[in-house]
């Protein structure tokens, strides 16, 4: 299985407290892996690491190393615009830009150089495609992101962040602000996504792990707990607090 | 502190137990009746219609439990076997009627030589299997659960050799189809005790085992 993403011994602190201690992990090329885990137990940090979003806390300190196709994100000659370039992020909350929606999916490529018209046009189009919203905005392309439903910024965020043609789409509680519809497409475009991507989500959602998943990572209190197919880590999980977590036998 | 899932567990759990204790006195009265010539078609029959009713509300009541709580790991295993289980005991019951039936319509132990003593011996086996494997099921005794094994191939090798020899016995067509019919039942009785097993083994363990 084609490795994307390598972690090796990644332990991540803020202060003096570590939020991701030592974790050794690979994400498998066009999957889906989900991280899993109660409040608190570095999920997001460790999404974060992976586009080195938590560069911009002020008192990080980052060891070990994140391996991007077998490149340190972390090393020294590391571009960070091609990093972020080659992997998109979504947020909980949708945070479209307050332009129209064409220009949110536009955004992205104008700063990478592209003004041609015809092109970014297409470009708008494939890739509102691409994340199932085509349909329900083509007839109002310049009307303002803000007036979408959640669901739609949601899904429009996706297609902007498509639009820069990443190979890694980054998740943070993607659906937690949406309802269960919105949910259900934002989830059903999870699994269409990966067949051309790679895909980390995290969620507080077990069944939504559960659902769009191929891997699964249990974290606690900032270590990896257990990690293996989704299949196999809810049905019959190998270590003692991925059972109490997913069963909600904690505390 | 008690999820909302175990109180809906417990009751599930409750089922079953009584199941099996309805289930083992149904295969124990039908098994020492046959080898004391005694009718007791009509009990078993009533036997074994409670544990096809009771096999419905356990599935329902399993679906219930996935539909409310969508249960995962060792709740979901537990879930699923307990389906499983169920239908086993369910067919307990059956196979006991059937021994019954079998009695009351063929038998005749006035014209019959007396009933195998292989009969006995699978008979006091399969009695012992039904038990053993709802002890293991009250606990998720998985050590218990294996055991089942050792005897499961004893009655197999009685049910191999009634069928070598049956051919050569020294007796009416009536009686050959009713001792065969009940080993037969024996020996399918046996098979379910082992299925019962293998799904404690699986709650206990996650390991999908086939004993047979």
């Amino acid at each position: 299985m084609p490795v994307k993403i390598e972690t090796k011994d990644l332990t991540v602190s803020f202060g003096d407290v570590d939020a991701i201690k030592n974790v050794s992990m690979e994400i498998f090329t066009n999957r889906v892996t989900a991280i899993i885990g109660p409040s608190g137990c570095g999920k997001s940090t460790l999404i974060k690491s992976f586009n080195r979003m938590n560069d911009l806390v002020s008192n990080v300190k980052i060891t070990g190393q994140v391996l991007l196709d077998g490149e340190n994100i972390y090393g020294t000659n590391y571009d960070v615009v091609t990093l972020r370039k080659k992997v998109g992020m979504i947020f909980q909350k949708p945070n479209p830009f307050p332009k129209s929606i064409y220009d949110n999916v536009a955004y992205g490529p104008r700063i990478h150089g592209i003004h041609k018209k015809e092109i970014l046009d297409k470009i708008v189009e494939e890739n509102l495609k691409k994340a199932a919203l085509w349909h329900e905005v083509s007839d109002r392309l310049n009307s303002s992101a803000m007036d979408l439903s959640g669901g739609q910024q949601q899904r429009l965020c996706i297609a902007r962040a498509l639009a820069v043609e990443p190979e890694v789409i980054l998740m943070d509680e993607p659906c937690s602000a949406l309802d269960p519809i919105a949910t259900a497409k934002i989830e059903g475009l999870i699994r269409t996504l990966s067949r051309d991507y790679t895909i980390v989500v995290v969620t507080h959602n077990m069944q939504q792990a559960a659902r769009v998943s191929d891997y699964t990572a249990f974290l606690y209190l900032g270590k990896l707990i257990e990690y293996g197919l989704t299949k196999d880590v809810f049905e019959n999980p190998q270590n003692d607090l991925t059972e109490k977590y997913l069963t909600g036998k904690f505390g | 502190m008690n999820r909302l899932l175990d109180t809906g567990l417990e009751r599930l759990t409750a089922m079953l137990l009584q199941m099996g204790k309805v289930a083992e006195e149904a295969v124990r009265i039908s098994i020492e009746s046959f080898m004391t010539g005694v009718d007791v078609y009509e009990r078993v029959e009533q036997l074994s219609d409670t544990l096809v009713r009771m096999n419905v509300d356990v599935e329902d009541k399993a679906f219930e439990l996935i539909a409310k709580y969508q249960p995962v790991a060792s709740d979901l295993r537990i879930i699923k076997s307990y389906i499983k289980i169920s239908n086993d005991l369910e067919r307990y019951g059956r196979y006991a009627w059937d021994i019954s039936f079998i009695h009351k319509r063929l038998a005749n132990f006035e014209k019959c030589e007396d009933p195998l003593a292989i009969i006995e011996e699978m008979g006091e086996k399969v009695i012992s299997m039904v038990q053993v494997s709802i002890e293991a099921l009250k606990t998720h005794n998985s050590e218990l659960a294996r055991k089942l094994i050792e005897t499961e191939n004893e009655v197999d090798a009685l049910y191999f050799r009634h069928l070598d020899h049956s051919t050569e016995m020294p007796m009416s067509s009536r009686c050959l189809i009713t001792n065969t019919l009940v080993v037969r039942y024996l020996e399918r009785i046996a098979d379910h005790a082992t299925y019962i097993g293998e799904s404690i083994i699986y709650i206990a363990t996650g390991e999908k085992v086939v004993l047979r």
